[in-house]
């Protein structure tokens, strides 16, 4: 079977918009269902063999990462009556290709666990916040956590205190690194517990592709030989298969028409060269990220949706939630090389959720890390992390210890939603098309603070009783200024009053839309999103198959 | 059809023909691969595209103090100064008038301080007492990260020559490694942990 072709003026069953993490999964769901499928990405779709280890591009060039060299300014504001300046690069940042971010993230793989679901109900309120539990549970998301496990591919072993599984990881752990021993070595020492980082990346061969080779360029690089499971080699090659799918690449979406009835019946996009072209469909999957769904959906304002479509409720946009992160570096006196092989092999989840006693609201988990991603030239522009010159003889001599001696102990957490942290579209700033950009507006929560200095602390003491020679630490103690995962801004809910999605990510508004991404997360978890992300979709694709069936789309 | 797509049309038609334009400036570069280009300007070892020789001479001669060959090889054995070229005529193009502009400055501050007319005719020590009074400006910051970029960066884009960035800092360009990696995880193996 091959890509299949449909004319953009004859209603397809679905388009879907994005193919990342969440669109990725819905294209090969929907498409192997018989459903006919047209997939809208603004990337290209590189192959496994076209990404290289180029760092300049990368990192600084906006390779995959658009931002406003390649025609996507975005601004940044911490509050509403500031005005929002353009950053250099990306405030959110996300991968523009067939596969979407799936293809550089790290892929480190958590679970969430029950109390993620309940948490509001547990703890109470926390005033000022959008703080609530989901409309759904653990036990409702398990199956789809182990679809994902098996269907895309998971690398780890059961830890002490993960939640039930209904079946083990198809692959073991990936090897411990120096650094992962480092932090395992430190938590036995003070009582915690360090266990295999469960990762989307293959350990041994697996569906057809082949266990990893530890080349050491995963974190923001797509991965040469398939091992990483992205949608790009896990779902993208069977929607392909499945002969019900069209890949269109290179298409920027504009805007999702209603019709009279207020459904979505069409959505408007331009190819690479500027052509305009308008895609009938049945049905609209709209998994863009969590940054750029809420714009496409202000985008799409019209006379009966004058605020943006499905935005009777007010919350598109808002709640925007990052995971909040911390990172300890230490030297040690032997070759740590952290650089070699995925970004991290150990996690720590005694800290999951923090006592209330200590009188904020977060929680957490702390695994290891090479310093600048283990990426030669970021290192050199990020050194001396310990201290000293920055440039120079004392400069020049201090870059390998740090290069090869060095690891980090790094806290990831939890983030509040919050209505004053959105995105929405900027009133001066336009990309490269003539939309207007993604504005920012983000002040962490004092709790979020407060969660990533406790994480810190604990990172600290994790460090020393490692063992570290030299100790430098940072967090964003100021609030954070972007990040890469894109969470809370079409959040899931049962009342249409402030939510934007049903428990099954259907909008509650137009019947035949669905919101499948970051977006729809009710609250943020520890720090590793898209595992539940891909869950979510699963299931989403799970309700609309069924749906669709029984005429009811 | 709506006002709005009329303007994006407009707007869309507009920036096609500028597109259209730069595509005709750039093109003698851009015929050539980055790659090819930074070849190119090593074989020659003298031509630059973006760079006039004197500003080539002073910025190979900021980015040897900031990664110095002193003793063994630094920014100017990996050829900054060509990938600065590379990029500065391509992807970057927009720092150049700043470089240059701060060039100047820096020129201005090296006649002032010790009646020279360049930076690279200095002293080593000269030049270093220069960069620190200049050190928290943004175009030292511009200058290290050019020089760091161009020491570290794949070689294809000029930088880097030999692997020398590097073979500096520990760094092997394999794309398979296998456990262990370093010394701790070799002694937990070792010991059964």
């Amino acid at each position: 079977m091959a890509w299949a072709s449909y004319p953009t003026r004859e209603e397809v069953d679905f388009v879907v918009i994005g193919s990342g993490a969440a669109g990725g999964i819905m294209a090969k769901e929907l498409s192997s269902a018989g459903f006919s499928v047209v997939v809208l990405e603004q990337g290209p779709h590189l192959q496994p063999g076209d990404f290289k280890h180029d760092e300049w591009d990368y990192t600084q060039n906006e390779g995959l990462v658009w931002g406003r060299r390649k025609g996507h300014p975005q601004t940044f504001r911490r509050y509403e009556h500031e005005k929002a300046e353009i950053v250099d690069g990306a405030a959110l940042g996300y991968a523009h290709n067939v596969g979407g971010s799936s293809a550089h993230f790290s892929g480190n793989f958590w679970r969430l666990r029950p109390i993620d679901f309940m948490e509001a109900s547990v703890l109470g309120p926390i005033a000022g916040t959008n703080f609530a539990d989901w409309p759904i549970s653990y036990e409702e998301l398990e199956p789809y956590y182990t679809k994902v496990d098996w269907e895309i591919g998971l690398s780890g072993v059961q830890g002490p205190w993960d939640p039930p599984r209904s079946r083990d990881y198809p692959c073991p752990p990936l090897p411990v690194k120096a650094s992962g021993v480092l932090l395992e070595r430190a938590a036995k020492k003070l009582g915690l517990t360090a266990y295999p980082e469960p990762h989307a990346i293959l350990s041994q061969p697996h569906n057809g592709r082949p266990g990893c080779i530890h080349c050491g360029f995963c974190n923001g690089f797509g991965c040469e030989v398939a091992a990483k499971s992205s949608t790009l080699v896990a779902m993208i090659p069977l929607a392909e298969a499945s002969g019900n799918c069209e890949l269109r690449t290179g298409c920027t979406v504009s805007r999702i028409n209603t019709d009279a009835s207020g459904r979505a019946n069409e959505v408007v996009y331009w190819e690479e060269d500027g052509t305009e072209q308008a895609q009938r469909a049945r049905a609209v999957v709209l998994s863009a990220n969590g940054a750029e769904s809420a714009r496409l959906l202000f985008l799409s304002a019209s006379a009966r949706h004058p605020d943006g479509l499905s935005n009777g409720s007010g919350m598109v946009g808002k709640n925007l939630m990052f995971n909040g992160g911390t990172r300890v570096a230490g030297l040690f006196a032997e070759p740590v090389n952290a650089h070699k092989s995925v970004p991290t092999t150990r996690v720590i989840h005694d800290f999951y959720s923090i006592d209330p006693q200590h009188g904020f609201y977060g929680g957490g988990g702390i695994d290891e890390r090479s310093l600048s991603r283990g990426l030669p030239m970021s290192a050199a522009l990020g050194s001396s992390v310990f201290g000293g010159k920055s440039w120079g003889s004392e400069y020049k001599n201090s870059l390998a210890r740090e290069f090869t001696h060095a690891c980090s102990f790094n806290g990831h957490t939890t983030s509040l939603p919050l209505s004053s942290n959105n995105v929405t579209l900027d009133p001066d700033v336009k990309d490269k098309w003539g939309r207007p950009a993604l504005r920012t507006t983000f002040m962490n929560h004092p709790d979020d603070i407060s969660t990533m200095k406790f994480f810190f602390d604990r990172s600290m003491e994790l460090m020393e009783a490692a063992g570290a020679i030299q100790i430098a630490g940072r967090f964003s103690e100021e609030g954070q200024r972007g990040g890469v995962h894109l969470l809370g801004t079409c959040r899931m809910g049962n009342d249409p009053a402030n939510s934007v999605v049903d428990r099954y990510n259907r909008s509650h508004e137009v019947p035949n839309l669905y919101m499948v991404d970051g977006g729809s997360l009710v609250s943020s978890g520890r720090g590793q999103p898209t595992m539940t992300i891909m869950a979510l979709a699963f299931r989403a694709a799970d309700h609309i198959i069924q749906a669709a069936r029984r005429g009811e789309l | 059809m709506s006002d709005t797509t009329l303007s994006r049309r407009a707007f869309l038609a507009h920036t096609g023909t500028a597109a259209q334009a730069s595509i005709i400036a750039l093109s003698v570069p851009m015929i050539l691969s980055a790659s090819t280009q930074a070849r190119a300007a090593q074989a020659i070892q003298a031509e630059f595209t973006s760079l006039s020789a004197n500003e080539a001479a002073e910025f190979a001669a900021i980015a040897s103090r900031i990664i110095p060959s002193d003793g063994t090889p630094g920014a100017t054995e990996a050829g900054a100064v060509y990938f600065m070229d590379t990029v500065l005529s391509g992807s970057h193009s927009d720092q150049l008038p700043a470089m240059q502009q701060g060039l100047i400055s820096l020129q201005a501050l090296a006649q002032n301080r010790y009646s020279s007319a360049t930076f690279h005719s200095l002293t080593p020590a000269q030049q270093d007492l220069l960069l620190t009074e200049i050190e928290d400006g943004q175009f030292f910051r511009t200058m290290r990260f050019m020089t760091i970029a161009g020491t570290f960066t794949l070689p294809e884009y000029g930088g880097n020559r030999d692997e020398i960035g590097w073979k500096m800092i520990g760094f092997e360009d394999r794309h398979m490694w296998t456990s262990p990696y370093g010394f701790y995880d070799a002694d937990y193996a070792a010991k059964g942990e």
